[in-house]
């Protein structure tokens, strides 16, 4: 062990984690964008479109995310080729960002249902009666409602996505395990176990930062909600989360 | 550009590697579940330093991706236990582990902190009258155990534990970094042999997606037996 050599290559990785931040925070937010859509389809079961999104669900959960980066590494350029792009090889965080959009978006609709189909009835009847419009009854009504419940998934499917993303030095992107694999070949093979521990801290320190704020967002979100009168489920049900 | 015939041809060849996989995912399942077990025992005996230190891995197991700890262990493990042999004054030359070994190694300790999350929640679910209820019937500790919690704690732990068999099997695609072949490590060779690695990936998740969809229907038939006895 050279706790030393651990010091002094921590810079080098500082350098890269920016990458990894946005390969992470541009797939959340589009994997999001993409996850209501889905949900929407699913939870109003429109007849061939929510069949299609079942098996795409089903796709994405099945099989390992490292297959599915591949698939788009080495499929993309032909789906592009077949609608008319003439593009031969594409960028490997491109391929990758799709991807992981690809597969938050399964991944955080199966969140949003749920929570979704968790809010009564009686809530929709009421907005409707008071004459909301169906866009101000999402956003006054049940989104606030939705949030508490989903919360927690969708902070589970960002720590996996971070998780996830270490996997995209697989086609070539030097993100923090690519900068690791490049560096575990400069000292000819001497020093890998220093390197990987030093990635596994950076990686543990990341986790654990996200999940501070996650909380943090969960405990506010609460808070709001106990001061406008609302109670939440699990507090009926007589436990705590 | 894309080839159907291909397609098919990778999926013949990758159907071979596929009970070699499920193997290894049994052994990396079984060995999880007993590791999760003990980490299980260890902290409900609560005992002051020990449940820290336990807690310190847990949180580190969980917040470190896969890939990492897998090269992790691939590059320590030789070293650690050669220097632990070592004090036994029995040599072992670190190159000579086998890979297959360190993937086994390295996945069941991953994975048992999640099992051992899931044996716990499932024994929470246990009513607490029904141990009382058996002592009071006078059944001995172990008579206890096997007539009446193992059976219920494991129709409670096998929809969970069968999803990390599935998730197992998944994250065995990662073992084709230490020169493992499972199914998608089968895949990038089949691919690399007539260049054709799209049609070889989408033979390989069609592979996986197969092996998901029987599994998921088998253990929902299987829950659903278990429960009737209970229901």
């Amino acid at each position: 062990m050279d706790i030393q050599y651990m010091i002094e290559i921590f810079p080098r990785f500082l350098l890269v984690i920016p990458i990894t931040i946005l390969i992470v925070v541009l797939s959340a937010i589009f994997g999001l964008m993409l996850s209501i859509p889905v949900a929407a389809i699913r939870i109003r079961k429109i007849p061939v479109l929510s069949q299609m999104m079942g098996a795409y669900i089903s796709f994405t959960r099945s099989t390992p995310i490292l297959l599915q980066l591949f698939l788009f590494f080495f499929g993309l350029p032909v789906l592009l080729q077949l609608i008319g792009f003439d593009i031969m090889k594409i960028d490997a965080i491109t391929a990758a960002v799709a991807c992981l959009i690809v597969f938050n978006g399964a991944y955080m609709s199966e969140v949003l249902r749920p929570a979704y189909l968790a809010i009564e009835k009686g809530q929709h009847e009421a907005a409707e009666s008071l004459g909301y419009t169906p866009f101000q009854k999402m956003k006054t009504v049940i989104i606030p409602q939705m949030a508490p419940i989903a919360l927690p998934g969708l902070g589970n499917a960002i720590i996996h996505l971070i998780h996830d993303s270490s996997l995209v030095f697989a086609i070539g992107v030097v993100d923090i395990m690519g900068m690791a694999t490049i560096m575990s070949g400069d000292t000819f093979g001497m020093k890998q176990v220093e390197v990987f521990l030093t990635v596994a801290l950076i990686y543990w320190g990341i986790s654990m930062i996200s999940e501070q704020l996650i909380r943090l967002l969960e405990r506010r979100k609460k808070k709001v909600l106990k001061n406008t009168g609302y109670k939440l489920k699990e507090e009926e049900a007589g436990y705590s989360v | 550009m894309f080839d159907i015939m291909t397609v098919f041809e990778s999926f013949v060849e990758i159907l071979k590697v596929v009970p070699k996989t499920l193997l290894l995912a049994l052994i990396i399942l079984v060995l999880s579940f007993m590791l999760g077990a003990a980490i299980t025992y260890i902290q409900s005996l609560g005992i002051p330093v020990v449940k820290q230190i336990i807690g310190v891995l847990q949180s580190f197991l969980r917040g470190t991706p896969n890939v990492v700890l897998l090269y992790l262990v691939y590059y320590a493990l030789p070293l650690v236990s050669a220097w632990f042999l070592g004090l036994f004054n029995v040599t072992l030359d670190p190159s000579s582990l086998n890979s297959t070994a360190i993937v086994i190694v390295t996945f069941s300790i991953c994975y048992s902190v999640f099992q051992s999350e899931i044996i716990r929640g499932a024994l929470h679910s246990l009513d607490k009258n029904q141990i009382e209820a058996a002592q009071s019937l006078g059944y001995s500790t172990t008579q206890t155990l096997r007539k009446v919690i193992i059976p219920q704690v494991m129709v409670e732990a096998l929809p969970d534990t069968m999803n990390a068999f599935l998730i197992i099997i998944k994250a065995l695609s990662l073992a084709f970094l230490v020169t493992v072949v499972d199914i998608f490590a089968q895949a990038r060779l089949v691919g690399a042999q007539s260049f054709s690695y799209l049609e070889a990936f989408v033979a390989a998740a069609l592979v996986y997606w197969g092996i998901c969809v029987i599994l998921t229907y088998a253990i929902d038939k299987l829950e659903n037996r278990m429960r009737r006895g209970y229901a």
